[in-house]
């Protein structure tokens, strides 16, 4: 009876974390009137059970090229995908957080070191959601192609869609989270009660060092997460060479982009 | 005869979805779908019927009637996931219902457009076209059907666009998103006319490739001269 129990906590706990994250793409997550406390409410362990979750099944939309090759199909492929995408993610925020909370503080914000790893966590998601939509598209692509360079500059360009998505998101909502305890006291206008996710940015932005301390971390964080896509590779996996769950330590992604560009082109 | 008038008066309702006039009839998701099917299937059998004699290939026929509203469903379904995730993400979640209905409408009205063309492309065919302008005049027909199909999307459109401007861009990124999409999709399930001079097949042997590399390669070929890739 208790295991029947616990089984059910497992699967709302899942579904709970799915409806959290479905909320933040909404938008009702980041309302002015929900962000007054001066942080997000979303609960950190739900949400990134389900960002882990569509990492995976991103990974496995793009593994689905190694399903496909000629050398016939390389299930260990479609694995190491499916381990490396939410490991790309995590890792490279573990790299670039400490710096982030540093800065942060060194500029006089007044996020808590909670209120940032909330804000991070469903920035997270909505670059995740966003990846995991346009799965269908990408392992569509995998199935029926059979060069190299064209899925590299794919999965770039929709890694990098997803990226600048969630670089709206985070922007959007930090400016929701500067403006809201200031608001606290004044009448909320019904036009901003019920905003999506983003809106276009205005110039209305009391912490100015702290928005520019993001957009450096942002950028910074593609970088990182850049590199961290090359030195966790293979991902979608050379058909002409075998595989390995990791490759030497040698050039870097940039490079390896302009090398992808150049040889789809000749 | 009656479920040809019923479908008739589906198709109708189809074309005249999102019109402004009072008496204008609301097309059911039912009639959407069974219009799509049977109207894509009616210009796909007519497309597969090139040859002398016309039709004279019934089976390449029923795989281009077969393969028409398989290649606007299935184009339709890989981005329909991300053109969500972009409406909630920007807001726009509540109305999705309606732009999925409107793009739905939009997709059969197009198949109805198509399916007036097929007498065009029939008649084309009689006159003893060779395979290469065939494959360009039925280009040329899908072009036509497209553009024509942009009443529809924009009628149907007009009311989401007025409350929520938004959604003009969303729509244009949904246009980039489907046609992204469905020019490989349309590869992949070539040929859709199929020489009458090679055997009759679903899938072109050796046809699971990538349509935007193979015009890479093709336009990079004219610029600088043929590459090793594409000249084997």
């Amino acid at each position: 009876m208790s295991i029947v129990e616990v089984g059910r906590g497992k699967r709302e706990g899942w579904r709970s974390g799915f409806r959290d994250l479905d909320q933040i793409l909404r938008g009702d997550r980041t309302r002015p009137s929900t962000l007054q406390e001066g942080e997000l409410p979303i609960e950190v362990p739900r949400v990134t059970r389900a960002i882990v979750l569509l990492c995976v099944a991103y990974g496995l939309c793009m593994g689905v090229y190694a399903l496909f090759a000629e050398r016939g199909p390389e299930p260990r492929q479609v694995l190491a995908c499916m381990v490396k995408v939410p490991l790309l993610f995590y890792l490279t925020l573990l790299v670039t957080l400490p710096s982030l909370y540093v800065f942060n503080t060194l500029v006089g914000s007044r996020l808590t070191p909670r209120s940032v790893v909330r804000l991070l966590t469903a920035t997270l998601g909505v670059n995740v959601a966003v990846l995991a939509s346009m799965g269908p598209i990408v392992a569509f692509f995998s199935a029926c192609t059979t060069s190299y360079p064209f899925m590299v500059l794919l999965n770039v360009a929709v890694f990098a869609a997803s990226g600048f998505l969630a670089q709206m998101f985070l922007l959007q909502t930090l400016q929701r989270l500067s403006t809201g305890p200031e608001i606290a006291g004044t009448p909320v206008d019904p036009s901003l009660e019920a905003p999506p996710a983003v809106r276009p940015a205005t110039d209305v932005f009391p912490d100015r060092h702290v928005r520019t301390l993001f957009r450096v971390w942002l950028v910074l964080f593609g970088l990182v997460g850049s590199q961290m896509g090359w030195v966790l590779r293979p991902f979608i996996g050379n058909p002409d060479v075998p595989f390995a769950w990791f490759r030497p330590r040698s050039s870097n992604f940039f490079e390896a982009v302009f090398g992808a560009l150049r040889s789809l082109f000749s | 005869m009656t479920m040809v008038q019923s479908l008739l008066t589906r198709a109708d309702a189809v074309l005249r979805e999102g019109s402004p006039a009072v008496e204008a009839p609301h097309a059911s998701w039912r009639s959407r779908l069974a219009v799509l099917i049977v109207f894509g299937a009616t210009y796909g059998a007519v497309m597969g019927s090139y040859g002398d004699p016309p039709g004279g290939r019934p089976l390449q026929m029923a795989y281009s009637a077969t393969k028409v509203p398989l290649m606007l469903a299935a184009s339709f379904a890989v981005g329909l996931p991300a053109f969500f995730a972009l409406n909630t993400f920007f807001g726009l979640r509540d109305d999705f219902p309606r732009v999925v209905a409107a793009l739905v409408a939009t997709q059969a009205g197009l198949t109805v457009i198509l399916a007036s063309l097929a007498p065009i492309t029939a008649f084309v065919y009689a006159s003893g076209i060779d395979y290469r302008p065939a494959i360009l005049f039925n280009g040329l027909m899908f072009a036509t059907a497209s553009v024509a199909a942009q009443a529809i999307l924009r009628r149907s459109y007009r009311g989401l666009i007025l409350a929520n401007p938004r959604h003009r861009h969303l729509l244009r990124t949904w246009l980039v998103l489907y046609v992204f999409v469905g020019v490989q999709m349309g590869w992949l399930l070539r040929p859709f006319i199929g020489d009458p001079g090679r055997p009759t097949q679903f899938f072109r042997e050796g046809g699971w490739s990538n349509a935007y590399v193979v015009v890479i390669e093709m336009v990079w070929g004219v610029v600088v001269g043929p590459s090793p890739r594409a000249g084997g």
